[in-house]
């Protein structure tokens, strides 16, 4: 046995390099834990993060003067004549009203640009249902566009205020143009001027790594094709290079546009957009954007306003980010709760969308799924657990809803596409083709969680029910099922859960369709066109418009919400009812 | 609609008197003794009111299911009928017509060509030729293939109209003139005219057109309508009173009410169960049936679509319109839903793996508690969420990092995206099967390697996970499944382009996306662009089905191994 201390020792020698390999096992097995629980946590926050600007909306308040030439065009006060009534032009001439100096066509499209035409509807309504209105003024309120809204919130772009080092003297130019002068002779606009310098800066830089970038891949590039499209993107670049250059090297006055940050200079109650300015900071050139107060040579106390963000870039324009700002802090647009998000419709303008009609699609489409899949599931299981001889074609069946649980949800609408619209002819688009559609494919859940929940029955319920002299069908009706039902009613839950999160098979039957007006709550609802919450996700996130970002989250937020409170009410009646035998 | 609502309120208060009488005279067939009769006496009700209302109700919802359709048929064949003089007439012009028949000439010889330019095409591709060359070729004959249909339409339609003109303006002439215009129409066509004439007839709706033909059409509708509705619901209330007569004359004290009721239910669960089976019938003829309707538009050249490179089903509307020549190559979506499937394989495989074994053998009761329900969380979002999580958080976060890396050419929607999000989607199904499959293996293996001094890892690798292999091969084949057939992170976040690459960074295409894009917006029905989507469909459905009754059979035989 002499051998005895170095088979020791070997092990011995091994045992921390095995348990090395254990803790990094162990390591391993936390780390995959870790990682799933952190894609959770980044999917839900970012998700949350994105739909915070969602929740609240910018609304102006104006004062809009029924005018009774205008809403009453016949001058008869009746309805036919309110309804031909031009209220658009109404509230048009209440925005004028507070922008005097905008008078050309192009200025005023971009005033009225700010809001929804849509929303003269609403006015008519209110007109229409009480016409004493005509020739007052009331109070309007109404959503504010999407750019404008982003604006406020502070996602369109950066911006700047600095005080005006020393006073100012304007003096009227050419056109409306005045130009700003230093009183002090000490340089005022300079600190802009740097920014435009080290913007210019950084743009040359880019363009020059991108010039020699993409000359280096042409010089490499073998097929004859790409190659001259990289030429060529390399000889725009240093186009643009010399260009940047020879903007650098001018010496006559810096001229803002729609390339650069614009510039805004706000004095004597209002506020002027500078159009260029001298290289040495002592003079500029400005417009009034918002008119003054006062009509004075000098301006004490003023500021600028640097809007970072070239204006070629976003989908507001100068003017009106100098309104809205103006309209804020005259007190006429307020930020509030974004009810329209709840209580609208979809729409075509961000700022009028809401969820409304597809929460009134899922809920119809859930009644048929619920009435279909519930009572079919459920039988199927009591006939296959209960009453289903063990043959062939039982089997058959068992194999078959294993199956079709596992089948694609996107054949399932296929399926739908068609039997039930092409071969049977129901509506397309239709809750009642949706809601047969989902029910068909939830079915499989249900009927495999309410066997397992009658197979949780013990047998003793049924022997002893079969001893007293009921029949098997009493046994199970009376007996069986009552005592199996909070697990079929969970199982049923957690389907139709799923159901409601399902997409992809109800845009194979058309109900992706764009629906402005909600389907109606009832019988006639069924066969409405309509749309659901997870399509109308689908539908949002791949608009255009950059406020549908906020409002898509948002409205994943709201079914997730309803998931989780449908799970929430599957395990409240798990833990209450469930019994262990 | 309201005298079949005012017929089904009958029935149902004929039913419930059935219950009533049958209960009733159950009670006096025992002279007021239950112990008396074979069953309770409920059952004789039950068995009355079963008599009363179930034929009946089914014959009301085979008029709801089938009434409007057999409608449309009968009043329209009647037109149809009426409009024979003038079908002959136009077959027999366009007959004489020299250029119309030229027409049709040159339409059978440009298929030939296209024909022979398709199989050119094919070859060239196998052997490496110039496909490009046949699949402009191709797009040229398409184009002018179609602008000869349109031209025949023109003519066809002249024809038409000089035929229609000539029927008389009085009524018989018009309604005619009507079955003329449907028996001419395509067949979505013919939809629209009775949907208008329906609208006309019923109210349902309003018409897109109010002609004199569809108002004929209409006038046509309303006499059969009125007749089935008005006998279907008279042979329902008569049914009803028959069969409520009939059961009330076998009730005795014997009668064995409970048997039959029983019955019935009995028949009603197995039919339930039977939709099951109904279900994947359905599948399977739906997806074969407009599959080969499909394979018929192209000639039956299945091969192509199987092992074609080139996907592009747009078919060419103008000449200039390169490439659009409705090719039908699938391998290109293929290669995009392998190409995805493996990178969210990479990424479930391994995470979801670990997961369920750190929780099955190593975490805490606590941490479980914690762990299990958010992996379950992960499993209930629904995957509309995950796509605009790829879309806009992971995909331009990728871009940004590709970029940063010196790939110039990164794009938002590319395969890595998806298919990262697709991993994410598929953990908790994979820990959640392996978990099962792990804690099947019984414990006195695990007990057996720690009594010969092995650690708990070295338990794990050498002899639990062997154990389990099996089950968790079956686990990772249904993920497989699942990541094939998944549609809205792919349609979101993938992209549409038949990209054929294996480069994760580009942007690819799957089966799903394409059925997806294929099936939603302006669709026309019948054209071999739409009628694709099916025969997707029928690929994707038995990629899947043979996987997952791999993955059930495998699983199975595993638990059969340790019970």
């Amino acid at each position: 046995m002499n051998n005895a201390p170095t088979i020791r020792d070997a092990v011995q020698a091994r045992l921390a390099k095995r348990h090395r390999a254990e803790m990094r096992f162990q390591f391993y097995g936390l780390a995959a834990i870790s990682a799933a629980v952190l894609f959770l946590a980044v999917l839900l926050g970012s998700i949350i993060i994105q739909s915070i600007p969602a929740f609240t909306a910018h609304r102006l308040v104006l004062d809009v003067e029924i005018r009774p030439e205008i809403a009453d065009p016949r001058g008869d006060g009746s309805e036919a004549s309110l309804r031909r009534g031009s209220y658009n032009t109404l509230i048009q001439n209440s925005l004028r009203d507070q922008f005097p100096e905008a008078g050309s066509v192009g200025e005023l499209r971009e005033l009225f640009g700010l809001y929804s035409a849509v929303n003269a509807a609403r006015l008519l309504n209110e007109v229409v249902n009480n016409p004493e209105v005509l020739g007052e003024t009331l109070p309007f309120s109404l959503p504010i566009s999407d750019d404008a809204d982003l604006y406020l919130k502070g996602l369109t772009t950066d911006e700047e205020f600095l005080p005006g080092a020393a006073p100012l003297t304007l003096e009227p130019g050419m056109d409306d143009a005045l130009t700003l002068r230093s009183q002090t002779g000490a340089p005022v606009f300079d600190v802009f001027l740097d920014l435009v310098q080290a913007r210019q800066d950084a743009a040359l830089d880019q363009a020059r790594i991108r010039a020699e970038r993409t000359a280096a891949r042409a010089a490499e590039e073998l097929d004859t094709d790409t190659r001259n499209s990289l030429e060529a993107e390399a000889q725009r670049a240093r186009d643009l290079v010399q260009a940047l250059q020879e903007a650098r090297s001018d010496t006559g006055p810096v001229r803002l546009n729609s390339q650069t940050a614009s510039l805004m200079l706000r004095a004597q109650g209002g506020v002027l957009r500078i159009n260029a300015l001298a290289r040495d900071g002592l003079s500029a050139e400005g417009t009034w954007l918002v008119g003054p107060d006062t009509a004075s040579q000098t301006a004490q106390d003023w500021s600028l306003w640097v809007i970072e963000t070239p204006s070629i870039a976003r989908r507001i324009t100068d003017r009106q980010i100098v309104w809205a700002r103006t309209l804020k802090e005259r007190g006429l647009i307020k930020n509030g709760l974004n009810t329209t998000l709840f209580t609208n419709a979809d729409s075509r303008e961000p700022e009028l969308a809401g969820v409304a009609g597809a929460l009134a699609g899922s809920i119809l489409t859930m009644v048929i799924t619920m009435l279909l899949a519930v009572p079919i599931g459920v039988g199927a299981a009591i006939y296959l657990e209960e009453f289903a001889p063990k043959n062939r074609l039982t089997d058959f069946i068992e194999v078959n809803i294993n199956n079709l649980a596992a089948v694609p949800s996107i054949v399932f609408g296929l399926l739908g596409l068609a039997v039930f619209i092409n071969l049977f002819g129901f509506p397309r688009s239709a809750p009642l083709v949706g809601g047969m559609v989902l029910a068909l494919m939830t079915l499989p859940t249900v009927i495999i969680s309410a066997r397992a929940a009658l197979k949780a029955v013990p047998p003793s319920i049924r022997e002893a029910a079969l001893g007293v002299g009921a029949s098997r069908t009493q046994a199970v009706f009376h007996h069986v099922l009552p005592l199996a039902m909070p697990g079929i009613l969970t199982g049923s839950i957690i389907g139709l859960a799923q159901a409601l999160g399902e997409t992809a098979p109800l845009l194979m039957i058309g109900m992706v369709a764009f629906i402005a007006d909600p389907p109606t709550l009832g019988l006639s609802g069924f066969t409405e066109p309509a749309t659901v919450m997870p399509v109308q996700i689908y539908i949002w996130s791949s608009s255009a418009e950059r406020a549908f970002e906020a409002r898509t989250a948002a409205a994943i937020l709201a079914l997730l919400t309803l998931l989780v409170s449908f799970n929430a009410v599957a395990i409240y009646l798990r833990r209450r009812f469930e019994r262990r035998w | 609609m309201q005298s079949s609502l005012f017929a089904v309120l009958a029935l149902l208060v004929l039913t419930a008197v059935g219950f009533l009488i049958g209960r009733r005279r159950a009670v006096a067939a025992g002279s007021g003794r239950a112990s008396r009769l074979h069953s309770l006496p409920n059952y004789y009700g039950y068995y009355l009111a079963l008599w009363t209302g179930l034929p009946a109700f089914v014959l009301l919802a085979l008029y709801g299911l089938f009434g409007a359709s057999l409608v449309n048929t009968l009043a329209l064949g009647e037109l149809e009928r009426e409009a024979a003089p003038l079908i002959r007439e136009y077959e027999a012009q366009l007959a004489r017509d020299d250029q119309y028949q030229a027409l049709a000439e040159e339409t059978q010889q440009i298929e030939a060509e296209a024909l022979s330019a398709r199989n050119e095409m094919f070859r060239a591709e196998r052997e490496g030729g110039d496909a490009e060359r046949y699949l402009r070729a191709l797009g040229a004959l398409t184009a002018q293939r179609n602008e000869i249909a349109a031209e025949r339409q023109v003519r066809r339609d002249q024809v038409a109209s000089s035929v229609a003109a000539r029927a008389p303006r009085t009524i018989p002439g018009v309604r005619a003139r009507a079955g003329f215009e449907y028996w001419r129409a395509p067949s979505e066509r013919r939809e629209l005219f009775i949907a208008d004439a329906r609208a006309l007839a019923f109210n349902e709706g309003l018409a897109s057109r109010n002609t004199e033909e569809i108002r004929a059409a209409a006038l046509a509708l309303r006499p059969w309508e009125d007749l089935f509705r008005w006998s279907a619901a008279g042979v329902a209330l008569a049914l009803s009173v028959a069969g409520l007569a009939y059961a009330r004359t076998r009730i005795r004290a014997s009668f064995r009410a409970r048997d039959r009721v029983e019955g019935v239910v009995g028949l009603a669960l197995m039919m339930t169960s039977a939709i099951a089976i109904l279900t994947t019938l359905g599948i399977v003829f739906s997806l074969l049936f407009e599959s080969i309707r499909f394979f018929a538009s192209i000639d039956w050249r299945i091969h192509e679509f199987l092992f074609g490179l080139h996907w592009s089903p747009q078919i060419a509307i103008r000449a200039d319109q390169v490439g659009q020549s409705g090719a039908f190559g699938a391998v290109p979506l293929f290669a995009g839903t392998a190409l995805i499937t493996l990178i969210a394989m990479l990424v479930a495989a391994p995470i979801g793996l670990m997961a369920a074994i750190y929780l099955s053998e190593y975490a805490s009761p606590r941490l479980r508690a914690w762990a299990k329900p958010a992996l379950e969380i992960l499993a209930g979002v629904p995957t509309v969420v995950y796509g605009f999580f790829a879309l806009l958080t992971v995909g331009p976060f990728l871009r940004q990092f590709a970029m940063m890396l010196g790939y110039e050419d990164a794009v938002t929607q590319s395969a890595l995206s998806a298919g990262l999000v697709m991993g994410v989607m598929i953990i908790p199904f994979v820990s959640s099967l392996s978990d099962d499959v792990i804690n099947a293996v019984p414990q006195t293996l695990r007990d057996g390697s720690y009594a010969m001094g092995a650690t708990k890892s070295e338990t794990v690798r050498h002899v639990v996970f062997p154990a389990a292999l099996p089950g968790i091969v079956g686990a990772l084949l249904l993920a497989v499944s699942r990541a094939v057939g998944e549609t809205m992170i792919v349609v979101m976040a993938a992209g549409q382009g038949a990209n054929l690459t294996a480069n994760p960074l580009e942007s690819v295409t799957t089966i799903t996306v394409q059925i997806v894009m294929l099936l939603t917006g302006d669709q026309e029905f019948d054209s071999p662009k739409t009628l694709s989507a099916f025969a997707l469909g029928l690929v994707l459905f038995v990629m899947t089905l043979i996987l997952n009754i791999i993955a059930l059979r495998v699983v199975q035989r595993f638990r059969e191994r340790y019970e």
